[in-house]
């Protein structure tokens, strides 16, 4: 998304050195004071630079320039904490960080806007609250267990770049994410820029695109939203969630069956396949539907066809080891999940309130639910069997003509 | 069906249908009882009548407006309703069930204003204690509850349909009577906040009425309202094993007498004593089949019940037909009443009781003791107080001519 006014640039190479990352949060306590102290000098020349963009329709440069190098700082640091960035970062927001932020600042902005801007932010300050529990501040530890998609990432991250050096792509590329929305809405606030955060996930090409994946969400939703349904849409889940339940326990029991016979002969048996892959294409309909990722009413029985659909490979040969060990093996991605399951509440309530006004849905807020189902399904193909392919949890990203030049 | 056919199923129908009558019809009030010439006077005073009159003639205008907009609103959605078949990528019942739900939906929007109006008027007379925006979240809540009901009718309905095509009734109306059995059955295990009564001579006296009107003892329960309301009441529930009484508790904190009460509890027992729960479902089985049968009548032009197009329309015919049905069922309860009535008399040789509940009842829910007739043939489950104060006043004189012949 070039026309965002912050833009991302990752140059990281996964490689991570274990003893810093062991260390990680016990290095970065510098860091915190010198944040802490960034952090108060940020706040108290933000309330000049809104007196001053009130009255005159000009932010002054020069704070403007001291608010990106904090936004700059404040990104190095949460990338390392988060372990989306291996070196010790600088203490001054220099450019050339391995996690970086370019940030075009506005030099006119409304004053209306900027009179009410606190105001207009609240809702991307919730959404900031989930996606990364408040962003990188003075109090980072505060940070570090306030829960949000970054802080669920730093925490498997640091299993996962223990054991194996490196950090998985996936998860590097979801805190990143998370990274460039905090710095969105800092920017916002901090009145470098007019434009409002926007939760689209799409990050750009040198982030390196996920590998291909036998779940995949095919959308084909034009965010347009009926405001009856959208008001009633809550109510109108009361039908599906009835048949939700019953279907979720024999669901249940079916998995059961299908994980012994898929230990013993080596594949799944093909109708508890087809009946499971129903199941979760039936759960990312009604998802889908409940959270405003897409406007009908869905059917009931996980067939095609829904603007909000999934494609899911046939049976086929699955190691028995991995499927022994299936469920702890899902774990982690479960977390992973869960977190990106405030996400999609964000969009449904966000979108909720998106589309009764506006009649369509957001393109952040739809794009950014429509991940975490995509996240969801696959790691539901993977605990009831359909794949034996880990989940991927890295946002997509643009093609890779528009890397930056 | 060819013609003769269907006079001969017409005829089998009224024939059953008047057996039914002829068995359901009668009840214990003497045919020739001669109620005694009271005037609303002689059981209120002036100033309250005035009151009472007032109070009760606002919420009936209410009422009467709020049906006009029911019909009116329904006649709309069964013109138009099916375009918004558009909303919706599930099958045909699905979508049936879809249109229900958002039929009600409209319906639940335009009543806001009549159920508001009524807040406001009942506040005005110290006769509500619910403010404006805990009824609203009330009657928010009670939409999930009547989409719930509406996909399940549907569910049975248009399943049937899709199998008998435009004679579902045939299925469906038994399918309904057993729902309503279920439902009267269950019923006493749907209360909430429910306990077993304290007082001692009030169980006493259940147990005494019971065997006096030869039946087997009855649980009594108090249910606990009065942190919503301040108006008394009681009801009998359930049917064989599953009979309960229900008294709120608002009729037992001192402004009836134990006298006054016990009327109350003879008068629950003879609901079940003389069968009235069951009686009921019997006057629902004789509507439930006339009324389905035209139901499929109408739905026809839009390819019948077993199209999601032809939802609106049922939905608008089911609706025009129970009130249409109103005041017929108001006689057949009229009477109901009545009989309980008379048989608490019989049961507590109390009429001085009775006279002074039906007296303190007036006073207490600012009832007018003798509304229009218009009123009581439309709305009217009860007999009028004056005509209950009238009965009590009959049954005195028969049992002084009874004693002293
Ligand atoms: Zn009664």
């Amino acid at each position: 998304m070039s026309d965002r006014p912050v833009r991302l640039l990752v140059t990281d190479d996964l490689e991570r050195s274990r003893l810093t990352v062991f260390f990680r949060l016990l290095l970065a306590i510098p860091h915190f004071f010198w944040l802490g102290v960034w952090t108060f000098g940020a706040f108290f020349s933000a309330i000049a630079q809104w007196f001053v963009t009130v009255l005159r329709g000009r932010p002054v440069p020069r704070l403007h320039e001291f608010h990106i190098g904090y936004i700059r700082y404040a990104t190095h640091v949460g990338a390392y904490l988060a372990l989306a960035a291996n070196p010790f970062p600088g203490f001054l927001g220099a450019p050339g960080y391995p996690i970086d932020v370019e940030i075009a600042s506005a030099e006119r902005q409304g004053r209306l806007g900027a009179l009410l801007r606190l105001l207009l932010a609240l809702p991307a300050l919730f959404m900031l609250v989930l996606i990364s529990g408040g962003g990188p501040s003075g109090v980072g530890p505060y940070w570090v267990v306030s829960g949000g998609i970054v802080a669920a990432v730093a925490f498997l991250g640091w299993f996962a770049s223990l054991v194996r050096g490196c950090m998985p792509r996936g998860l590097r590329n979801l805190a990143a994410y998370g990274l460039r929305y905090t710095a969105e809405v800092y920017a916002y606030v901090l009145l470098v820029t007019p434009v409002y955060p926007s939760t689209d996930p799409r990050l750009p090409a040198h982030a390196g695109a996920p590998p291909s994946h036998p779940v995949r969400l095919d959308v084909v939703d034009d965010r347009r939203r009926s405001r009856l349904t959208t008001f009633f849409r809550f109510f109108l889940l009361v039908p599906h969630l009835v048949w939700f339940s019953f279907w979720g326990v024999l669901a249940l029991l079916i998995a059961v069956v299908q994980w012994f016979f898929t230990l013993v002969a080596g594949h799944p048996a093909s109708p508890l396949h087809r009946f499971l892959a129903a199941w979760v294409r039936y759960q990312t309909h009604l998802f889908a539907f409940g959270f405003l990722i897409a406007n009908p009413f869905p059917g009931f029985t996980g067939t095609p066809g829904y603007p909000v659909d999934l494609e899911l490979p046939p049976p086929g040969r699955q190691r028995r080891l991995v499927t022994l060990f299936r469920l702890p093996l899902a774990l982690p991605a479960f977390v992973v999940s869960g977190a990106l399951g405030w996400l999609l509440y964000a969009a449904g309530i966000g979108g909720w309130f998106a589309a009764l006004a506006l009649g369509r849905m957001p393109s952040g807020l739809r794009d950014a639910g429509a991940h975490a189902l995509r996240y969801s399904a696959q790691v539901n193909a993977y605990a009831l069997l359909l794949t034996e392919r880990y989940p991927f949890s890295g946002p997509p990203v643009e093609p890779s003509d528009d890397a930056p030049g | 069906m060819r013609r003769a056919e269907r006079a001969a199923a017409l005829l089998a129908f009224a024939v059953g249908a008047g057996a039914a009558v002829w068995a359901l019809w009668p009840t214990d009030v003497p045919d020739d009882l001669e109620l005694p010439p009271l005037g609303q006077a002689d059981v209120a005073s002036a100033a309250h009548i005035r009151e009472a009159e007032r109070f009760e003639t606002f919420l009936r205008w209410d009422y009467v407006l709020a049906e006009v907009v029911v019909l009116l609103v329904l006649a709309l959605y069964a013109w138009r309703g099916h375009r918004l078949a558009r909303e919706s990528a599930a099958g045909r019942i699905g979508t049936g069930m879809l249109l229900g739900m958002l039929g009600l939906g409209i319906l639940w929007i335009t009543q806001i204003p009549f159920g508001l109006a009524e807040i406001w008027w009942a506040r005005r007379y110290d006769a509500a204690e619910v403010g404006y925006l805990e009824w609203l979240l009330g009657y928010w809540l009670g939409l999930a509850g009547q989409f719930g009901f509406i996909c399940l009718a549907l569910a049975i309905v248009m399943g049937f349909a899709q199998v008998l095509r435009d004679r579902w009734w045939v299925a469906g109306a038994p399918a309904f009577i057993a729902l309503y059995v279920v439902f009267a059955w269950s019923l006493p295990w749907l209360i909430p906040d429910d306990r077993p009564v304290d007082d001692p001579a009030l169980a006493a006296a259940a147990q005494r009425y019971a065997r006096e009107q030869g039946t087997d003892p009855i649980p009594v329960r108090i249910e606990d309202v009065s942190a919503y309301t301040d108006s008394p009441n009681a009801f009998a529930a359930g049917m064989d094993a599953s009979r309960k009484i229900f008294i709120w508790d608002t009729l037992l904190d001192g402004r009836f007498t134990d006298d006054e009460v016990h009327v109350v509890l003879a008068h629950e027992i003879a609901h079940h004593s003389r069968e009235h729960i069951w009686k009921s479902v019997g006057w629902y089985a004789l509507f439930a089949v006339p009324g389905t049968f035209l139901i499929a009548l109408a739905t026809r032009r839009r390819g019948t019940l077993r199209e999601a197009q032809a939802v609106p329309v049922a939905l608008f015919v089911f609706v025009a037909l129970n009130l249409a049905a109103q005041p017929i069922l108001n006689v057949v309860g009229r009477r109901m009443e009545a009989e309980a009535d008379w048989v608490a008399l019989e049961t507590t040789d109390d009429p001085t009781a009775a006279r002074g509940l039906f007296e303190q009842f007036t006073v207490v829910a600012l009832a007018d003791p003798s509304p229009p007739r218009w009123s009581t043939l439309l709305f009217d489950t009860h007999p009028t107080m004056l005509d209950r104060v009238r009965m009590a006043e009959a049954w005195r004189e028969r049992s002084e001519g009874r004693s002293h012949p």
